[in-house]
């Protein structure tokens, strides 16, 4: 059996494998199993008291890190000493570094290999503690679940069939060798002697194995279905855990979903109010979350940030970079209500370029980004104010930039894998333009210009395409997401700094000074730096019915008329659609100026007719499903209302069956016998093992089902529901004397009537109860509960064998 | 009230074996509850040790009806009876006999005590010295008379039933355990109900109810009872049920002493007899449950905890009893 528990564990090492790189890390972890295993195995030999086999193992697998990890440093190889143990610790730390500053794979380095063993060693233990000292092994399941877990965690590929189907057969075969073992030492169950001839023991056996796969049926049925029809499993919670970024902070790590994430998220809700806020503004800017500023050729991600004490937001933010002092111009003051149903936010939705924030608790801000979260969880419902800068550039102050000096070059970088096909793309839009304005505003519009399809659901990307490709040369069909990310790839390829943004349009205006953001106002769009101006949006995404509904392109990004011609130059490339291009200008020259939810409205009517101006009036649009689902849900909670009744429906009906079938002399007494003690029990009843059947049937007949109150000795009172009815007693004796007779005669006389005095019986009970017990005795049937069974009182026990 | 009584104790197949012991049961309880009435427990647990051939211990205050009830069971039956009054002075050849030597005919004659008989009735037997108290004893488990180095049998049926007065009245040698555990029951005859009493006055003012009963069965008939008692069966489950429950006396914390292993024998064969009483050819748990304080209580000796806690043996066996799993299905 240790043994056993350990080809378990061994057989799910393969789910670390995606994990880490290189072939060797898994021998001294397979090293340090085996020992422990066998020290467990031989220890158990002996027979003596398994309490010391822990310690021993955690002996053995102390001795064993000294040679394996540290071998170099130790005396002779293997004995521990101070030194050893700092190596050891400095080991540990470096393999908490490796594992937390690298994604996976991560490289196979002694301190990996240390953690690694250590953990598996530790799972061994317990494997072996819960598999064969405590006789349980269903538990070790749950390590193995713990296991699982680690690369369904970190790794966003999830675990291939093949690791998990390996550590499901080893679980399986645990758990086979766990009952093989018990049978050979208590003796393997043996059917009940077919005293009737073996066609009654066959249809038991048939009607056994009908009740056991309907009631298996109905609970995987139950088990599959119940959870779809739970709107709260459905959406975000598995995304959250699959997709967690952690990001960190100088010692504590903050979990927070990947900001593209909760972006699809967001849009795929699009009726949900996030925020509200109040400016002095007549244009505000777009609400930014998230800055993301690293591009590994297939996703863009956020570099850490820093929680330190001097990132503490005490009012007035660090100015961005490329700014000295702040600029003269006004300041805008802009109040944000988070919705109080809204997720919590680490991160604040925020214009750019904020200078001041006030808000309650402990908030953090990135210098370089401007980004501000916090490493607590925040409230939901939170307000705050921040002050913007009121600066617009111009599209002149622009152009008249030249290279970027003031900022580090990795706002350019771009891994070296990058299909050439993009820098050709990228070379052919900007060819003509002189400056990196009018090579953005080029970019730009190439993305606007119509060539590209808005679809909040692309179709697939094949699975050996490169995503940037595929989006910028093949099907051009995407949302902000695609869009911003290819013009900031775009950007940097053509030399102008650029990251990400993520976060929310300005929303619609309520009026008043007032707007509301909805998930549907969730947004990405690029960012663009320009030495002397700073950092600058622009905006790819098409706007208005066919795009994001409420995002608007910038007074400065829609480029000179002259501008529009320059990278006219476009249609040249050989990729794009000659017919699609002309309209550019045009769809262009209408952009929305004030965001306005109305483009979504006339979106819309296409499915939904009768949706209305009312953002609150969105919710109907749900309401097709949501009835259903309601529907569903109120169905599957019925059935699993009704599942005990109709499991003790189907058992009483199998009892009922064998007596109408004949099974007469013993075997009809008995499920007799069980049928009534069943009900007493439903019904609230007692049943005492002590009490011979004949004491049983007086004390119904008496009392009916009551609970027994009375101590040894068997005196019955309390609230006893009275005596039954003088035909129920009748039937009742002689339900307990057929019973009696098939327990202790020689040769019981086939009893006669059974049937007809067990529905006596069980009516009369049923007729002395209350209608709350009725009730509860078919929806809530104790007799199926395992622990209301009745069972020996603490007492005298059976010596006999 | 114990079990059987609300439906006339008339259950499970009455066989042609178990029919006639019904029959015979009925007619002598209903001879002897025209002596002694609203006792049927009593009577019935009077019964079961005749049948079971063993013997019976009445302990009771005076004046309850002991020794009217044993008079009245050798008075339904129709055996000798014989009575022996037990005092400090009785010697031990009162009971056994002695051997007398005729001048005439120069032979020592046997003169049988009064253990010769089919019911003996020995009357407060803790008055007499332990000495005498031994010879009755002998008797009782041997069924034997050993005087002057002869060895004589004595008739079945035989039965010893003995009264004694609760052990710490005045005068009186407490039986020890050992002789205690020779009779197969203990039973106490208690007041009688206020109603029984009354009419007590109406029928024992006259005369003695006693000589107006007369004798409905016989002594051979009850050998050949007893013998059929033997066949009533003991389902294999029954039979652990009765260790079981012995071997709990022997466990319990309570108990400074357990039942024996004839404990365990008596306990069977007086189930066996009062499942016959009751028309049965089987023993049901009911059965033992009902003997076992008759039959167990009186070889038990409580602990100190016991004591401290004023638990009588009978009550520490009826909460082993009422905890003890019932034998199920097989």
């Amino acid at each position: 059996m240790p043994l056993g528990s350990l080809a378990c564990m061994l057989m799910a090492l393969p789910l670390l494998g995606s994990l880490v790189r290189g072939g060797t890390w898994w021998v001294p972890a397979f090293v340090m199993m085996a020992a422990v295993a066998g020290v467990s195995a031989l220890y158990r030999l002996s027979r003596w008291n398994t309490f010391p086999v822990p310690f021993l193992q955690a002996l053995v697998a102390a001795l064993l890190v000294t040679p394996l990890f540290a071998g170099h440093v130790a005396p002779l190889g293997l004995l521990p000493t101070d030194q050893v143990l700092a190596h050891l610790v400095l080991a540990f730390e470096q393999g908490v570094d490796t594992i937390n500053g690298s994604t996976p794979p991560v490289s196979s380095s002694a301190g990996v290999m240390l953690i690694i063993a250590l953990a598996l060693t530790i799972l061994t233990v317990a494997a072996d503690f819960l598999a064969v000292t405590a006789r349980c092994p269903g538990m070790v399941g749950g390590l193995l679940l713990a296991l699982v877990s680690v690369p369904l965690i970190v790794d966003d590929s999830g675990v291939g069939w093949l690791p998990a189907a390996a550590c499901a057969t080893g679980f399986l075969l645990l758990l086979a060798m766990d009952m093989w073992l018990r049978g050979h030492e208590w003796g393997m169950p043996v059917p009940e002697p077919g005293r009737h001839g073996s066609r009654a023991g066959a249809l038991g056996a048939v009607r056994r194995a009908v009740t056991v796969s309907l009631a298996s049926a109905a609970a995987v049925l139950l088990a599959l279905t119940v959870p779809l029809a739970l709107p709260s499993l459905r959406t975000d919670a598995l995304h959250t855990m699959a997709d967690g970024t952690y990001i960190g902070t100088g010692g504590d790590l903050i979990t927070t979903t990947h900001p593209l994430v909760s972006l699809r998220r967001d849009l795929a809700f699009s009726d949900r109010t996030v925020l509200t806020y109040r400016t002095d503004t007549e244009q505000p800017e777009y609400l930014r979350t998230y800055v993301l500023d690293e591009f590994d050729g297939v996703n863009w991600t956020m570099t850490p940030v820093n929680a330190s004490i001097d990132a503490r937001v005490d009012g007035e933010l660090p100015l961005p970079t490329g700014w000295g002092s702040a600029p003269s111009d006004g300041v805008v003051t802009t109040r944000i209500s988070l919705d109080s149903e809204t997720p919590r936010m680490d991160f604040l939705p925020l214009p750019y370029w904020a200078r001041t924030v006030r808000a309650t608790g402990e908030w953090y801000v990135d210098p370089r980004s401007l980004m501000v979260f916090t490493t607590d969880s925040a409230p939901t419902g939170l307000s705050f104010t921040v002050e913007t800068v009121d600066r617009v550039p111009t599209a002149e102050e622009l152009s008249d930039t030249g290279s970027p000096r003031s900022l580090p070059g990795d706002y350019r970088n771009l891994p070296r894998g990058l299909d050439p096909r993009v820098q050709e793309l990228t070379d052919a839009l900007t060819e003509g333009a002189r400056t990196p304005y009018e090579r953005a505003v080029a970019l730009q519009e190439y993305f606007t210009g119509g060539a590209f399809t808005y679809d909040l659901d692309p179709p697939a990307v094949p699975t050996d395409a490169d995503p940037l490709v595929h989006f910028l040369l093949e099907d051009r069909v995407g949302y902000c997401e695609q869009f911003a990310g290819a013009m900031a790839v775009m950007a940097r390829q053509a030399g102008i700094p650029a990251r990400v943004a993520v976060g929310y349009t300005a929303g619609e205006r309520l009026g008043d000074g007032r707007w509301s953001v909805s998930s549907g106002d969730a947004h990405a769009w690029p960012e663009l730096y320009f030495e002397g101006v700073g950092w600058v949006r622009f905006e790819p995404t098409p706007a208005a019915a066919d795009g994001q509904g409420s995002a608007s392109v910038p007074d400065y990004a829609r480029g000179s008329e002259e501008g529009s011609d320059g990278p006219g130059t476009v249609p040249e490339e050989p990729d794009l659609p000659s017919d699609e291009a002309p309209e550019r200008p045009e769809d262009d020259g209408a952009p929305e100026e004030v965001p306005s939810r109305a483009p979504e409205e006339s979106e819309e009517p296409e499915d939904e007719p009768t949706s209305s101006a009312a953002p609150g009036d969105d919710a109907g649009t749900g309401t097709g499903p949501a009835w259903l689902s309601a529907a569903g849900a109120a169905a599957a909670g019925l059935l699993l209302l009704a599942l005990p009744a109709l499991v003790r429906a189907l058992v009483r009906w199998s009892r009922m069956s064998a007596l109408s079938a004949g099974a007469a002399g013993a075997s009809g007494a008995h499920s007799a016998w069980r049928e009534l003690r069943d009900t007493c029990l439903d019904l609230g009843g007692t049943w005492a093992l002590a009490e011979s059947p004949r004491a049983t049937a007086e004390r119904l007949a008496r009392s009916g089902p009551a609970p027994r109150t009375a101590e040894p000795g068997g005196l019955m009172s309390g609230a006893a529901p009275g005596p039954v009815s003088p035909q129920a007693a009748e039937a009742l004796w002689r339900l307990a004397l057929a019973e009696e007779a098939a327990r202790y005669a020689p040769s019981p006389k086939p009893p006669e009537g059974l049937r007809e005095d067990l529905r006596t019986a069980l009516a009369g009970l049923v007729a002395v109860v209350g209608p709350a017990a009725r009730v509860r005795a078919v929806l809530l049937p104790r007799s199926l509960a395992p622990w209301r069974r009745p069972r020996p009182a603490p007492g005298p026990e059976p010596v006999t064998p | 009230m114990s079990l059987g009584t609300h439906h006339g104790g008339r259950g499970g197949g009455v066989q042609e074996d178990v029919g006639e012991i019904v029959a015979v049961a009925d007619r002598v309880r209903g001879a002897i509850e025209t002596v002694i009435e609203g006792k049927p427990e009593v009577l019935r647990l009077a019964l079961t040790v005749l049948l079971a051939e063993g013997h019976l211990l009445i302990e009771d205050v005076p004046g309850v009806g002991k020794t009217m009830l044993a008079k009245a069971l050798g008075r339904a039956v129709d055996c000798s009876v014989q009575r022996v009054q037990f005092t400090p002075d009785l010697l031990p050849s009162d009971i056994t006999g002695v051997s007398v030597y005729h001048q005439d005919r120069r032979e020592f004659e046997f003169n049988p005590g009064p253990v010769f008989a089919n019911i003996v009735l020995g009357d407060e037997i803790n008055r007499a010295s332990p000495k005498t108290q031994a010879a009755l004893l002998e008797c009782m488990a041997e069924r034997q008379v050993s005087v002057d180095g002869q060895t004589r049998t004595l008739e079945r049926p035989f039965m010893v039933v003995a009264t004694q007065n609760p052990a710490d009245m005045e005068g009186t040698y407490a039986l020890p355990e050992a002789q205690r555990d020779r009779f197969m029951a203990r039973v106490s005859v208690g007041y009688p109900a206020p109603q029984a009493e009354l009419d007590m006055i109406d029928s024992h003012s006259s005369r003695s109810p006693l000589d107006g009963l007369a004798p409905v069965t016989s002594a051979a008939q009850i050998r050949d009872l007893a013998d059929r008692v033997h066949s009533v069966h003991v389902a294999p489950g029954m039979r652990r049920y009765v260790v079981d429950l012995v071997n709990a006396t022997r466990t319990a914390p309570e108990l400074r002493l357990g039942a024996s292993p004839r404990a365990t024998l008596h306990l069977v064969r007086a189930a066996r007899a009062y499942a016959a009483l009751d028309g049965r050819h089987y023993v049901v748990p009911d059965d033992v449950q009902a003997l076992a304080v008759p039959v167990l209580a009186h070889r038990l000796l409580p602990g100190p905890e016991a004591q401290m806690e004023r638990l009588s043996p009978e009550q520490i066996v009826a909460k082993l009893v009422a905890r003890l799993p019932v034998p199920g299905p097989q």
